[in-house]
């Protein structure tokens, strides 16, 4: 279906911009040597770290803020889309609160940004990527594989009804 | 906007896709940050991305601009195959 209101708000917000590049933003705030490449074995942004949250529950969210309270519009899209599927129940972590595990969780998937969003321990993309998931359909496929009925598909039960 | 009035990100941006994916129909990269350089929209529908999942393809992306990426606070992607 079409973007949904809530939806509608979060790009113009997004559209804001401003803020560090993404290489500086990779080394954190205070710049120490342990947010770069990952760190050694156990600190939270190695890749064994991150593997295990990864897989810790079907959906994991790597995001800035809070589902409560997210700090950029692009994380708060992805939160939005999983509200919209009734998908309240997954695992979200706030790089924003971890340098180490903003630039640990880049170097596990090869990817330069953030949110990431991770089904079974698979990345999958960030927001663009469940956006286009969620208008064509693939995201209530992939959700309905985790064992997750999406809410969207009672919305449609509902329409046929009427 | 007419192709003059390009910002010298976007023409940078578009120069390396251009090398990077020779066999790409359409590319078109949009300053989204009014100007600053900080965020662009990219859409590319190349040949080079069939039979990728769109993760893949917007990896290649990625990938192609690793650099200019380092100076982004973030980016849109939106991949294609000719139809």
């Amino acid at each position: 279906g079409s973007m949904s209101g809530a939806l509608r708000v979060v790009w113009r917000w997004a559209r804001g911009g401003g803020g560090r590049a993404l290489s500086q933003a990779a080394t954190g705030t205070t710049g120490d040597s342990g947010a770069q490449g990952g760190g050694g074995s156990g600190g939270s942004g190695s890749r064994e770290a991150v593997e295990r949250l990864v897989r810790a529950h079907p959906v994991v969210v790597f995001m800035k803020g809070s589902p409560a309270q997210p700090q950029c519009g692009f994380s708060n899209a992805v939160v939005q889309i999983l509200r919209l599927h009734g998908v309240e129940d997954y695992r979200a972590h706030d790089v924003l609160q971890d340098p180490d595990l903003r630039q640990g969780i880049k170097d596990y998937s090869n990817w330069p940004t953030i949110p990431q969003v991770y089904l079974n321990g698979e990345f999958v993309g960030g927001c663009d990527i469940l956006l286009q998931m969620h208008q064509n359909g693939d995201l209530v496929e992939e959700l309905k594989k985790l064992g997750i009925r999406s809410a969207l598909l009672d919305a449609e039960k509902d329409q046929d009804k009427k | 906007r007419s192709f003059t009035s390009q910002t010298d990100g976007e023409a940078r941006v578009s120069r390396v896709l251009r090398e990077k994916f020779p066999r790409a129909s359409t590319i078109k990269v949009v300053d989204i940050s009014g100007g600053c350089g900080a965020m662009y929209e990219i859409h590319i529908e190349s040949e080079e991305f069939r039979e990728k999942r769109t993760v893949q393809q917007h990896q290649m992306v990625n990938q192609a601009l690793s650099e200019e990426i380092k100076m982004m606070h973030g980016l849109r992607i939106f991949t294609s195959t000719p139809k």
